[in-house]
């Protein structure tokens, strides 16, 4: 920002940066409390999933509410800077790609020998049950995965435009009274 | 940006691959090997003296009815043999969930008595789904492991809506 004799530029502080963001003390505080407890939860759902009420939809949409929650407190910038775009995207298929995977996975190590996504034939060494379990929370977590991305994609997608959209008519309305 | 339209173009070759391979290989309805079609143990038993006779000639044996009712299930209302020493039973359509004619319970003779199976999946989920799976949420169980590729698809689902989304929204200036 220039200096207001127009003689350089100086540093904005993080108070004067956040008045000028119209943002709130309080509410990046509390944000800043709660995101990590809300992560901590969403992973819970997702491994809980197997022994309670939980799974793989539910954790992963708790997972997304702790970004939507970043971003309502923080901005979109900051936020996009934390979760790339790219790493959403490729996070989006990871998370089908490990699904289908673990089907495939138990194709190829029984030689075609079972037919569907049979956890039992996963290459684990322990029993014939507890191969099962796992392949579920495998399975879990490829659906969290997905599930998160894509909300997030979703939102940061729809936030972002609203905000491109504000700002060329901003400049073109500028446009239109230099003309 | 050549080398990145390339390897997305292999990736989107590999899923569609990969998705083919595992689709192709539902099990046809009927197929006896596919766990939801086995049948499920009532243990329910009844001597097989007497009433092995009455199911050969097609009448349903009162003994048999008297042992269903005591744990509450359905009488059935027409026997047929199947191999010697096994019958499937139909029952009416008495509820409205019930098709008509339901093949329903499977007699089998072992030994001196005559064994109570049953027909149904659900019934082997919830009786079974610990022992199989060693997940205590039955519910999980089901989606996750026993109807898993219904999972798989509402997962596409989801995946295909973001990226919808995603082309819709996201090509700034590129329109």
């Amino acid at each position: 920002m220039t200096k207001a004799d127009g003689t350089g530029t100086y540093q904005l502080t993080a108070e004067e940066r956040r008045v000028a963001a119209g943002r709130d003390l309080i509410i990046e505080v509390i944000a800043s409390l709660m995101i990590p407890l809300i992560q901590l939860f969403a992973l819970y759902v997702i491994i809980h999933g197997a022994l309670g009420a939980g799974g793989g939809f539910q954790g992963g949409v708790i997972l997304a509410s702790s970004f939507i929650l970043y971003v309502i407190a923080f901005g979109i910038t900051g936020a996009r800077k934390r979760l790339p775009e790219s790493w959403n995207t490729g996070l989006q298929s990871l998370g089908v790609y490990i699904y289908a995977g673990v089907g495939l996975v138990c194709i190829l190590v029984s030689l075609g020998f079972v037919q569907y996504l049979n956890y039992w034939a996963l290459p684990l060494p322990v029993a014939y049950e507890m191969r099962r379990a796992m392949g579920m929370d495998f399975v879990e977590i490829g659906i969290g995965i997905t599930v998160m991305a894509t909300m997030t994609s979703l939102f940061f997608d729809l936030a972002w435009k609203e905000k491109e959209e504000r700002k060329e008519v901003k400049e073109s309305n500028e446009g239109g009274e230099k003309k | 940006m050549k080398a990145e339209s390339i390897i997305g173009l292999l990736m989107v070759i590999l899923l569609t691959g990969l998705f083919f391979y595992i689709v192709e290989d539902v099990p046809p309805y009927g197929d006896p090997s596919s766990p939801a079609l086995q049948l499920v143990r009532l243990d329910i038993r009844v001597d097989a003296a007497g009433v092995e006779e009455e199911l050969n000639s097609g009448m349903i044996p009162a003994a048999l009815v008297e042992a269903l009712a005591a744990r509450n299930f359905v009488a059935p209302s027409e026997i047929e043999e199947v191999t010697a020493g096994e019958w499937d039973a139909k029952i009416d359509k008495g509820e409205f969930y019930y098709e008509e004619d339901e093949k329903y319970y499977r007699f089998k003779k072992e030994g001196n008595q005559i064994e109570v199976y049953r027909y149904a999946p659900v019934v082997r989920y919830l009786e079974k789904g610990l022992e199989e799976t060693d997940v205590p949420n039955i519910v999980t169980a089901v989606i996750v492991d026993y109807r898993a590729y219904d999972t798989l698809g509402e997962t596409t689902v989801i995946f295909t809506a973001g990226i919808s989304v995603i082309l819709l929204l996201r090509r700034r200036g590129k329109l």
